[in-house]
């Protein structure tokens, strides 16, 4: 196989999920670094944004890169509204508690997603897209958008963790929340931010894996295990890791299929977490300890 | 021996920057503190020492609202602070440096000054230019996450952290732990300079000798109450003092 066909059959699809995962597995670890809790409904929530950006196509009549900034916005207050209704109220108790409480929100936004859109595959655009070449890779524009937003994505969220005064107060509450507080850091201030970066990626994972394939109901459920590996596998707490995380499981399922029938490719990503559970489970990056 | 404290000043509650009187309460239902006193003068450093599990760090925890009060009263700068929660009392002017993980390990020693001024509006050229005054080590690796220095830097980092809200009181507990000798007696140095500043500081130690000898005025602690106060000396001087805690 010519070293062009192999990067343009395994390693470009490989990046694009990974990129996708990435997206995701960055609002798990930050959750997880800041709440300290699993946010089980980050794969729904995903779906929700999904769904949320193929109305506001139908309903406006936009494209769909450029509902997706709607859409992100929509599922974040969305996520604010979730944290607020449900979350918020069992902050002080054990955050076991919390955890079964977003597999209950996971399940009523998948509900509420059959409700209202049905359970039918559905897409964003009609009709086949021929991709276009750069030096001599192919790559649709739908794809070429997926990388660039996701670059965007990332080298805007580390700005605004690096350099701004709540970016860094969200860091620091994710290092030490007792020396944060100590500091006079609002921790309500902080869950506000961080549930609004939290939908506004879920809706673009979400919506990025359904731009490249399809919207089903259960699309958000099936990204939740891998989102998670590349948390995990990248340091639990370290968005530098999710990225890392990401790219890794969507290449290495890519990559499977070359070893393994295609069927086990949704498998790979569990080995990946066991295997990095197993030998490392403070992650690439060292981040907390579960 | 008394459980009431001694008083060796006849100054009033005004003449004190902190004065903590006869504090009762705990984390939770079981009070650990037992009616505790300790008061500090502007500009004074005062010492807490006391075997472990006194409630020396608890004490401290008092001040700065982290506790449970169930009696007695906290007055701060003239002002009755009893119950107040924790980041109100830093705008107040009470910064304070916990025993144990006191610095955000993955920022760097810049970004955790920062995070000290976190409530600080304005320009902070000259917060910055004093805390790198007295630590001058840190100078150098200031883009260097905290959790990558050595124990006695990051005491340093702490510190400077808790600076940067220009405090008229600094709790340290126990700034000194695990330190080697060297660095000990530089942590003390930098207490004194710190002191010289115009900030009054209450520490807590286990050096007890070294503290006595180094403070203005010092408390003995033992199981949530006061046991001795009196000046560094007069507290080295103490026979029971001796005996209860420095070997003697
Ligand atoms: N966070 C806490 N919750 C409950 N009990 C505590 C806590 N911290 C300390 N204690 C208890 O309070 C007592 C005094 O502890 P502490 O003030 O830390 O002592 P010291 O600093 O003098 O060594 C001890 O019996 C300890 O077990
Ligand atoms: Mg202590």
């Amino acid at each position: 196989m010519a070293i062009i066909d192999f990067i343009n059959f395994y390693i470009v699809p490989g990046l694009l999920l990974g990129s996708i995962y990435a997206v995701g597995a960055i609002g798990i670890t930050m959750v997880f670094g800041i709440l300290r809790f699993a946010h089980f409904a980050h794969g729904d929530m995903a779906t929700m944004g999904a769904f949320i950006a193929l109305a506001v196509v139908g309903l406006f009549g936009v494209t769909p890169w450029t509902a997706l900034p709607i859409a992100m916005v929509l599922t974040a207050i969305l996520a604010v509204g979730i944290d607020r209704t449900f979350y918020d109220y069992l902050r002080k108790r054990p955050a076991i508690l919390t955890v079964m409480a977003s597999l209950g929100v996971a399940l009523m936004l998948r509900s509420l997603v059959q409700v209202i859109w049905g359970v039918d595959p559905q897409t964003y655009q009609r009709g086949i897209v021929r991709p276009d070449t750069y030096f001599g890779i192919l790559l649709r524009p739908r794809e070429l958008y997926t990388f660039l937003s996701v670059i965007v994505i990332v080298v805007a969220l580390t700005i605004f963790l690096r350099a701004s005064k709540w970016g860094k107060a969200m860091r620091a509450m994710s290092d030490n929340p007792d020396l944060a507080r100590l500091s006079g850091v609002d921790n309500r201030m902080v869950t506000l931010l961080l549930w609004t970066i939290v939908g506004a990626l879920c809706a673009a994972s979400g919506f990025m894996l359904a731009i490249n394939t399809e919207l089903t109901p259960m699309m958000g459920w099936f990204l939740l295990l891998p989102m998670f590996a590349a948390a995990i596998l990248g340091g639990v707490g370290r968005v530098e890791g999710a990225v890392l995380g990401g790219l890794i499981v969507g290449m290495v399922e890519e990559l499977s299929v070359l070893v393994m029938p295609g069927q086990y490719k949704a498998a790979t990503a569990f080995v990946i977490l066991l295997l990095i559970l197993l030998v490392r489970p403070r992650g690439l990056l060292n981040g907390k300890v579960l | 021996m008394s459980h009431s404290p001694m008083s060796v000043s006849p100054a009033t509650a005004d003449d004190f920057v902190l004065a903590m009187e006869n504090v009762r309460g705990g984390y939770g239902d079981a009070d650990i503190l037992q009616g505790v006193t300790i008061k500090v003068a502007p500009r004074e450093i005062v010492v807490i020492v006391g075997p472990n599990g006194a409630g020396k760090s608890t004490a401290m925890k008092a001040v700065f609202g982290l506790l449970i009060v169930r009696g007695g009263t906290v007055v701060f700068d003239g002002e009755d602070i009893t119950g107040w929660a924790p980041n109100r009392i830093v705008k107040r002017g009470i910064c304070y440096v916990p025993q144990v993980e006191n610095v955000f390990r993955e920022m760097t020693v810049h970004e955790n000054f920062e995070m000290g001024a976190f409530l600080r509006k304005g320009d902070l050229t000259a917060a910055y230019d004093r805390v790198y005054q007295l630590f001058p080590d840190l100078k150098a690796k200031r883009k260097t996450p905290a959790g990558d220095l050595s124990g006695g830097q990051r005491q340093m980092v702490a510190m400077g952290r808790a600076l940067m809200l220009d405090p008229k009181l600094l709790l340290l507990d126990e700034p000194t732990a695990g330190l080697s000798p060297k660095y000990m007696e530089q942590i003390f140095q930098i207490t004194r300079d710190v002191r010289d500043t115009g900030v009054s500081i209450m520490l807590v130690e286990q050096h007890a000798k070294q503290a006595l000898a180094f403070c203005d005025r010092g408390y003995v602690l033992a199981t949530g109450a006061n046991r001795h106060e009196g000046t560094g000396a007069a507290l080295l001087a103490d026979q029971e003092v001796a005996h209860m805690f420095l070997g003697g």
